[in-house]
């Protein structure tokens, strides 16, 4: 029986941040929280893989306090149980500190036969924890990952890279990031939401990891993000007659020396 | 002085990464797989090249013998082509360096002792800086850069045994289907998204390419959920990037997640029948209505 992982990040929903024109800063001050969107497909794959061979499938997410309101969230997806370590410094921290923490985790409530990440966050897409993740725990890697099948102990996945697919195979524990193509990820039924009340929830005091003041400074700071600026004509024909606004539009077009 | 460390598997992209690594200031180490590129690179003002030779020569394959190499030469700034292979190698590497890593810096300056790199952010809705503690490595995307002209003195090539990682099986590798148009390099694009009720009514769009002189692209949704194109002509943050001439958006509502892909083209053009949907901000010009009724009243104009 397959004991699996997997992590997700608890990001802020792009659609509900504002760009604040006098000084392009990110307004986020409505932005509402979501399981980043890759993961929930790592999570479908994780969940599947269990109800359709048994095992179990433990979530795992390193953020800020707010990553606590996912809890019933992921639990509805399928996962038996969650780890989840809540804490301050996830505000700064970098793909090299959020990798250091999940593996550190991951020694402290593992070994798993499998570990499985989405190919990047909504937010950052750094894509860069699932190969740092087994890096640090030495662990075979496959990184953006189309298909896969696990057999016994034989893991066999389809990766999509720039101009081809490469079908690969690996045996024994290893770390998985997938493409959204991968799955659609369920909408948790009534049932399955009410289930998730009943799973276990485990928060992890990032001081329980054991890991240094270096294991836990970021190399990359980011400086205050300024919103992308576009800088458009918007300019909109909307009248109820179809052809008068072809025609204004084949005018631009001429005049911008497109037709 | 440290070094700034080059690599991709990607020949041109690797001939690319010249351009940034010599504006750094610092000596410019080139590793390479290929005895012809590693001359090249060598050519082209890499001070030094180091030829890898090993059983595999994939990324994932050498990234540990990689990461141990640069380890070993105190490396202070690696950038890697940023296709997805390499975006894995620098990401072991960055772990084994215990180093910062930007994912698809857009520009890079050395300042103050760190490595200054400018990327974007929620998918392109917001830019940023950061700011990365030596060593550095950062992914840089195709055509960030343009090639170097060759230098007044070719540097030196050295081979070096590596050992390669083979825990991982590489099975087989098939070529993505391609109908061999590369739609970066189109003047004008006519792009389709979901206000198409089915494959067959991309003809429209098709009628319309054809009177503009433009090729088709599309949303990642057409591509990979659909299957309608191929998967090389979705644009977006997984998908390509364009800088056309003219972007004629149809039928698609402008997500960020999509618009990151286009957002450089000169003219922007939406028409979508919801005149609230993103794209009309993102547009230059836009008509709001059906695209079934606009499409073919803008083909016939067009040949007018």
């Amino acid at each position: 029986m397959p004991k699996l992982l997997v992590c997700y990040k608890w990001v802020l929903n792009e659609q509900d941040i504002k760009i604040r024109p006098d000084d392009l800063s990110l307004d986020t001050t409505r932005a509402k929280g979501k399981i980043s969107d890759f993961d929930r497909n790592a999570i479908e794959e994780a969940s599947l893989i269990v109800e359709q061979q048994g095992g179990t499938v433990d979530a795992l997410s390193y953020g800020t306090p707010a990553v606590k309101q996912s809890v019933k969230d992921v639990l509805s997806r399928g996962p038996n149980r969650l780890l989840w370590v809540g804490d301050p410094s996830a505000e700064e921290a970098d793909a090299c500190v959020i990798a250091n923490v999940l593996a550190a985790a991951v020694r402290k409530h593992g070994p798993y036969d499998l570990i499985l990440c989405g190919e990047g966050s909504s937010d950052m897409f750094y894509q860069q924890i699932p190969a740092r993740l087994a890096a640090l725990l030495d662990l075979p890697c496959l990184t953006f990952v189309q298909k896969m099948t696990l057999e016994g102990s034989v893991l066999t996945a389809q990766r999509k890279l720039g101009d081809c697919t490469e079908q690969v195979s690996v045996t024994g524990p290893a770390v998985v990031s997938v493409l959204s193509e991968i799955n659609k990820p369920r909408i948790p039924s009534l049932k399955q939401v009410l289930g998730a009340a009943k799973k276990p929830s485990e928060e992890i005091a990032l001081a329980s990891l054991g890991l240094g003041a270096d294991d836990l400074a970021p190399r990359a700071v980011r400086k205050s993000p300024k919103g992308f600026l576009m800088n458009r004509k918007n300019v909109v024909y909307k009248e109820s007659d179809a052809a008068a606004n072809v025609a204004r539009l084949v005018a631009s077009l001429a005049a911008e020396g497109l037709r | 002085m440290a070094a700034t460390f080059i690599f991709s598997e990607d020949a041109v992209l690797a001939r690319q990464l010249l351009t940034p690594a010599l504006a750094l200031g610092q000596p410019v180490v080139a590793l390479a797989t290929d005895p012809a590129e590693a001359g090249r690179l060598a050519e082209l003002g890499a001070g030094r090249v180091l030829l890898l030779k090993a059983a595999a020569t994939s990324p994932e394959a050498l990234a540990p013998a990689i990461a141990g190499l640069l380890a070993r030469e105190q490396a202070g700034v690696v950038l890697v082509g940023g296709t997805s292979s390499g975006k894995h190698l620098a990401a072991h590497v960055a772990a084994v360096l215990k180093a910062g890593l930007t994912t698809d810096a857009k520009a890079l300056a050395l300042v103050d002792g760190k490595l200054e790199t400018e990327r974007i952010l929620y998918a392109g809705l917001a830019v940023c800086t950061e700011v990365v503690t030596l060593p550095a490595v950062a992914t840089i995307p195709q055509r960030t850069f343009l090639a170097t002209a060759p230098a007044a003195q070719a540097g030196t090539v050295e081979t070096l045994e590596v050992e390669a990682d083979t825990r991982v099986s590489v099975l087989g590798v098939v070529p993505l289907e391609s109908d061999g148009v590369d739609i970066t390099a189109a003047v004008k694009l006519v792009s389709v998204g979901r206000g198409f009720g089915r494959k067959e009514d991309l003809a429209l769009a098709r009628e319309l390419g054809g009177a503009l002189k433009a090729e088709l692209a599309c949303t990642r949704g057409i591509a990979e959920d659909e299957h309608w194109l191929p998967i090389e002509r979705y644009i977006g943050i997984s998908g390509q990037t364009v800088k056309p001439e003219l972007y004629l958006a149809v039928g698609l509502s402008g997500q960020v997640q999509h618009m990151v892909g286009c957002r450089e083209s000169k003219v922007i053009v939406a028409i979508n029948k919801d005149e609230q949907a993103p794209i009309f901000e993102a547009a230059d010009y836009g008509i709001v209505g059906d695209l079934y009724t606009v499409l073919p009243l803008l083909t016939a104009a067009l040949k007018n």
